[in-house]
């Protein structure tokens, strides 16, 4: 069981490197904004749970998490046989990888450079 | 971690850390050379300097300006023309270079009189252009001519007239990439904010980090109008000075090149508040997604999948023609930053190409992360390579076609492999749907050419045979594909225009929408 949730959690891994950018942004303090504002609305919208939008940046955050909803949906089809608690701890662990992936882990000496 | 050493530069360890290759269950944790340093004494790079990052690569695509580089005439003349940048103003910024023209006397005596005098000759001969960039260059910094003081003087003079200043000297950075950031900083912190726009839409852009090559920035900006967006600048491919000047009314920041504009948007998500979103214009499924989520931070994406829906039922049927026939071709992909990124992982799912190699001549460790997490297992990463490194690199590696810039290109074909230029394009544009069509045409005439025939074949010694003709690219490519089953598909080669820009130009979109509290 423990290996199915790793696998399937190392697919949406592996989905956002190929085609996402916004875990990317240049410094670690941005990616951790980054990260927690597109991966904590991409579990809203996989659970059907309202999603706030009273910022631009949350609707930024929204329109990343649209998509990449979206693409979850349409490429691993196991989510919608998923329940929302199920969900979440999936998104929870996922965001923990691309955490380490590309900060906490992450080998690029500018992250922690002090201004843009 | 997998690093790689070549044995040219066995006698450069330090080179050690500036080449991995990704191995089985490696990730970035484990896999990314250096980036972003000085390049190492000894080791013969092919990086360009700031004042190039900054004039040729951001400055000069500005439209409907006069871009002065304060300097010796080289400086002007090698970064001039090489990039094509085009306009829709006649290309006039790509017509027509400046330069102060500085020469030891200069050096000696000082040249701010010079460039007093250039500014004003080069206003007089061009009377309708109000607006200029001024550029820095080595000589006349090291020198110590203050610019702005000069220009504080002519804009006093001249009210009619408004100068960009741009300090970055060819030191002022590793590479090209030193440059990108201080004219990104200088715009903002000179420009930004004094001057207003006229805003006409709900839902304003600016597009940034897109430089028209070939008529890309055009190509983006139809898709954008037929959504209902006001494209409000473009940072800075066929921008007009004016409305980058009034970039802090937009409401959001498209980016396409992260690597050479990150920090524009950045300092405007900082100051305004604006979001930066970053897309990618390349391909058709990034290409459709950039849309959809520019679509749905607006509540435009039902307009947004209407753009896409009509475009890939156009555009597809011709991608797959050359994909069905360029599956399993290695390509090196090579080019200066961004499109190692943009293009690694689109490449290998829509055309079917394997890249065994990405490097980046000015890239950062950031660059190279999105990179490298895009490409396949075994693929060869190097950070500023040197020429004898992309020699080695291409006998190891045996590919087909290598993407990358005319320098190493040349190099490359005297190798009797392929190049397509990366940076400036052989026959793009190559954003859009129809431009990805475009480069995978030219990425199958390159690994198809029938040159290859006689381009291995030396006529002092081989026997040429006299009775066979040359065999036609499909000739070669169908050889390896199932031609019943591509004869029932309706797959087809390009049937697009020679010119697939110009046409946009007098293209009518329908009127924006605009609430009386817009702003």
């Amino acid at each position: 069981m423990e290996d199915i949730k790793e696998y399937r959690m190392e697919q949406l891994v592996d989905h956002i490197m190929k085609w996402s950018l916004w875990q990317f942004n240049s410094r670690a303090w941005d990616r951790e904004n980054q990260n927690e504002g597109i991966l904590t609305k991409t579990a809203q919208i996989l659970c059907n749970e309202p999603v706030l939008l009273e910022t631009p940046a949350d609707k930024y955050y929204w329109a990343e998490a649209m998509v990449l909803a979206r693409d979850f949906k349409i490429n691993f089809p196991w989510l919608s046989e998923m329940e929302k608690h199920e969900i979440k701890q999936l998104i929870k662990s996922l965001k923990e990888r691309i955490d380490y992936l590309t900060i906490t882990g992450s080998l690029n000496e500018e992250l922690t450079a002090q201004r843009y | 971690m997998p690093h790689h050493l070549f044995k040219c530069s066995e006698c450069i360890p330090e080179r050690k850390k500036h080449a991995v290759i990704k191995g089985e269950g490696e990730d970035l944790t484990s896999c990314l050379p250096l980036g972003y340093l000085n390049t190492i004494p000894g080791t013969i790079s092919e990086r360009g300097c700031a004042f190039c990052g900054a004039k040729h690569v951001i400055g000069t695509p500005m439209k409907d300006v006069i871009h002065l580089c304060h300097g010796p005439v080289g400086c002007t003349y090698d970064t001039w023309q090489t990039k094509r940048y085009l306009s829709d103003n006649d290309n006039f910024q790509f017509k027509y270079t400046f330069a102060t023209d500085m020469k030891e006397k200069d050096i000696v005596f000082g040249a701010e009189k010079l460039l007093r005098q250039s500014i004003m000759e080069a206003f007089e001969a061009f009377p309708e252009i109000k607006r200029m960039s001024i550029y820095q260059t080595c000589a006349s910094a090291l020198i110590g001519d203050d610019i702005n003081a000069v220009v504080k003087d002519i804009m006093a003079e001249m009210p009619e007239v408004d100068i960009f200043v741009c300090n970055s000297p060819g030191f002022a950075g590793p590479s090209q990439s030193g440059g990108h950031h201080v004219i990104n900083i200088a715009w903002v912190n000179q420009k930004v904010g004094t001057y207003e726009p006229e805003i006409k839409s709900d839902y304003v852009i600016n597009y940034v980090g897109e430089y028209n090559i070939q008529g890309d920035q055009e190509v983006m900006l139809d898709y954008f109008q037929r959504m209902g967006i006001q494209v409000l600048s473009t940072f800075t491919g066929n921008g007009s000075y004016d409305d980058l000047r009034g970039m802090h009314r937009a409401h959001l920041n498209v980016l396409e090149c992260a690597r050479s504009a990150e920090y524009i948007c950045n300092e405007l998500r900082v100051r305004y508040g604006t979001p930066r979103m970053d897309i990618d214009g390349f391909g058709f499924k990034p290409l459709s997604e950039s849309l959809l989520k520019v679509g749905y931070f607006f509540g435009l994406e039902e307009k947004a999948q209407k753009v896409i829906d009509e475009e890939v039922a156009r555009w597809k049927p011709e991608l797959d023609w050359y994909a069905r026939r360029l599956k399993g071709v290695k390509v090196c992909l090579w080019p200066g930053g961004s499109k190692l990124w943009h293009w690694a992982n689109v490449i290998h799912e829509e055309m079917g190409v394997e890249v065994v190699s990405v490097y980046t001549k000015f890239g950062h460790q950031g660059d190279m992360e999105k990179g490298i997490a895009r490409c396949g297992e075994g693929a060869l990463a190097i950070d500023d390579p040197n020429e004898l490194e992309g020699i080695e690199a291409i006998k190891k590696l045996k590919p087909d076609v290598i993407f990358t810039g005319v320098r190493p290109g040349e190099v490359a074909k005297k190798m009797r492999v392929q190049y397509l230029n990366a940076h400036a394009y052989h026959n793009g544009p190559y954003k859009g749907f129809e431009g990805w069509v475009r480069f995978a045409r030219d990425i199958y005439n390159a690994v198809y050419s029938p040159i290859h025939q006689l381009s291995g074949l030396d006529i002092s010694k081989d026997e040429i045979s006299a009775d066979k003709g040359f065999m036609t690219r499909q000739m070669i490519s169908d050889v390896k594909i199932d031609t019943e089953e591509a004869a029932l598909s309706e797959e087809r080669p390009y049937t697009g225009d020679y010119d697939c820009v110009t046409k946009l130009r007098g293209k009518e979109y329908p009127l924006l929408e605009k609430s009386p509290s817009a702003n």
